[in-house]
């Protein structure tokens, strides 16, 4: 058996089988050399081990480390900002609406006076000391996750959710990074958070809708505010213009009458003035002059008394048959005086 | 033949050497502290990384992680003081710093999460059964989770581990509890709501009801100026009057009177009654200088 495998090893080599044995050697020898290349990327900091122990590290490029049993090489990429979700896996599920597939346990936590709030956030880090990174710690992404959710749920506790919900983001951001970086310091864990990103700060869903309400609350009243002074900026001018209406009116008024009473006196003494020279005639002629004028119209009618007394006309008067509102005193007079 | 049996010979040797190398050399890497022992009992501890020599055979070599380690036990309901349930997730980091210790006394990775687990289970329940759930949503929560931490890594220590953190990393209330706050959050922001509301609804009264006030106001002003000015311009006319018109008080009512007749029965719609006797018709039956009639102007028609 052994035979009938050194002649199929014989014949695979040319040669004579000393030669054959060593150039299989040198090639299997060559080979495992070769195998001592890697190649550390513009990214990441190559580190090598010998025998287990930490001995250097390389620099980006194609580097050389002493084949396997000897030494190897880990290349912990150091620039890269690595990025851990929490209360929402964004990769996971597209297929929702969101783009995102909520973890409620993980969203939902307590906040200073005892209610609800949902938040998702994600913290982004980097590998600040690659060794501490490598050797120093177990699951550095996993640590990363916890004691980002305890340090956000410690930040979250001192907080009133009026405030989480509104102007305190930024200041719950920045505390959790310091908070998350000195546990993560005290760790060794060789991690640089460079970030604490709120992503959504919200009531939890059941009570969204009364948060909103309180939203719509707060612009209602100042609709109504508006509506208010608008209604004000509406009525006062128009009551300032009624205003100065009346003001106007009445000083047109006092112009008026005053202007008519100077025209009136004027022409009352105009013409008293000439009455006096000729007091008689003036009298008699203004007298014929507005008899005249006023019985050129109207309806006139002459009863002698003589008619009147003897024949017995009765000076019957129709009084709705009279055109328009006349007073009757006014029309019956003259003949009142004019029959005895 | 002779070369045959030196190749197998040779080939024996390397195997022989091989195995020899196997058994009598070991890595410690550089996470990892090592623990040689003899049949079973502790000979030394390897702590720096490397290649490292042991007895072939006799000797075998146990590995232990020496980086920090994550232990998150599952969550647990626990009763605060102020008879409140939390459901409270942990999580532990510790790291095996005496690794004979921790050969003799847990053995290995899962005999320690045994023990830890019931460790801080126990020291969870005993500091939260202190405090009030106030007290964890509040700067105190730092200072219980030290507590927390101090007392398992007291009790810790004898496992050969020296306990990095204990650190609450959820402290929440169970479902059914949630929804009582949901149902408080909506009392609370019903609340609020309606306050808001409210409080425009009285603004809004309040500008509406000057606004009216400010208008009436306005007005009312203004009527005063303006009958003021009326009056004024009435007393000018009537002094203005009164000064013409005094000059002859006979002629005006004359005057005046007849005036009125002009305007007052003026028009189509007026019906007059007369008798040839009057004043104005005094000329139907006679010529001039027969009647009376020099006396006409003091006594006009009516």
């Amino acid at each position: 058996m052994l035979r009938r495998g050194q002649d199929r090893f014989r014949r695979l080599l040319p040669g004579g089988h000393g030669t054959g044995i060593v150039i299989a050697i040198v090639a299997v020898a060559v080979l495992w050399l070769a195998s001592g290349f890697y190649r550390v990327q513009p990214d990441e900091v190559g580190v090598v081990l010998r025998f287990g122990a930490y001995n250097r590290k390389t620099e980006p490029g194609l580097n050389y480390h002493l084949p396997a049993p000897i030494e190897s090489a880990l290349t912990p990429s150091v620039t890269r900002v690595n990025r851990t979700e929490i209360g929402y896996r964004s990769g996971e599920a597209p297929s929702t609406r969101t783009g995102s597939l909520q973890q409620p346990q993980e969203a939902l936590m307590l906040t200073g006076d005892e209610n609800i709030v949902d938040i998702n956030f994600s913290v982004f880090w980097v590998i600040k000391d690659a060794q501490r990174y490598l050797f120093n710690i177990r699951a550095p992404e996993a640590t990363v996750k916890s004691a980002a959710e305890s340090a956000m749920r410690e930040i979250v506790g001192e907080t009133q959710i009026a405030q989480a919900l509104a102007e305190g983001r930024g200041k719950i951001e920045t505390e959790t990074s310091h908070l998350l970086q000195s546990i993560l310091d005290s760790y060794g864990a060789g991690i640089e958070v460079t970030q604490v990103q709120l992503a959504k700060v919200d009531p939890p869903a059941p009570v969204i809708d009364a948060f909103r309400d309180v939203q719509r609350a707060l612009a209602d009243r100042e609709r109504l505010r508006n509506e208010a002074e608008a209604y004000r900026n509406d009525i006062l001018p128009k009551a300032r213009g009624a205003g100065t209406q009346t003001r106007q009116d009445a000083d047109a008024y006092r112009s008026e009458i005053v202007a008519r009473s100077q025209g009136d006196a004027d022409r009352f003494s105009a013409v008293y003035k000439a009455y006096k020279a000729s007091e008689d005639v003036t009298a008699l002629r203004l007298y014929i002059e507005t008899v005249e004028e006023i019985l050129k119209s109207g309806n006139k009618i002459i009863i002698d008394k003589s008619v009147g007394g003897q024949n017995g006309v009765l000076p019957y008067l129709p009084l709705p048959s009279l055109p328009g509102v006349t007073p009757p005193a006014a029309a019956q007079s003259p003949a009142g005086t004019g029959s005895k | 033949m002779n070369s045959r049996r030196l190749l197998i010979v040779l080939a024996i040797i390397l195997v022989a050497a091989g195995v020899l190398m196997e058994s009598s050399l070991f890595i410690v890497d550089q996470t990892e502290s090592a623990l040689v022992l003899q049949f079973g009992q502790p000979r030394r501890e390897v702590r720096t990384p490397g290649l490292w020599v042991k007895r072939p055979f006799v000797e075998n070599v146990v590995l232990y992680d020496n980086r920090v380690l994550d232990f998150e036990p599952p969550h647990e309901e626990i009763i605060v003081s102020d008879q409140k349930r939390l459901v409270v997730d942990s999580y532990t980091r510790y790291r095996i710093i005496n690794p004979l210790l921790f050969y003799q006394t847990v053995g290995s990775e899962a005999g320690v999460r045994a023990r830890l687990a019931a460790l801080v289970s126990g020291s969870l329940r005993r500091v939260l059964g202190n405090v009030t759930l106030s007290d964890i949503l509040s700067v105190k929560r730092a200072a219980i989770m030290r507590q927390i931490r101090d007392e398992v890594a007291a009790e810790a220590k004898g496992f050969g581990i020296e306990l990095v953190d204990v650190r609450l990393r959820r402290a929440d209330l169970p479902e059914e509890n949630s929804q009582a706050v949901y149902a408080r959050m909506v009392s609370e922001r019903e609340q609020q709501a309606r306050q808001y509301r409210g409080e425009g609804a009285e603004a809004a009264q309040t500008v509406r009801a000057n606004a009216e006030r400010e208008r009436t106001v306005i007005l009312a002003e203004a009527q005063r100026d303006g009958q003021r000015v009326r009056g004024d311009g009435d007393a000018q006319a009537v002094k203005i009057y009164a000064d013409a018109f005094g000059q002859d008080k006979e002629f005006f009512a004359f005057y005046r009177s007849l005036q009125a007749y002009r305007t007052s029965l003026n028009g189509h719609d007026t019906s007059f009654v007369l008798s040839p006797d009057s004043f104005f018709f005094r000329y139907f039956n006679a010529l001039p200088g027969k009647s009376g009639a020099a006396a006409a102007p003091a006594t006009p028609a009516r």
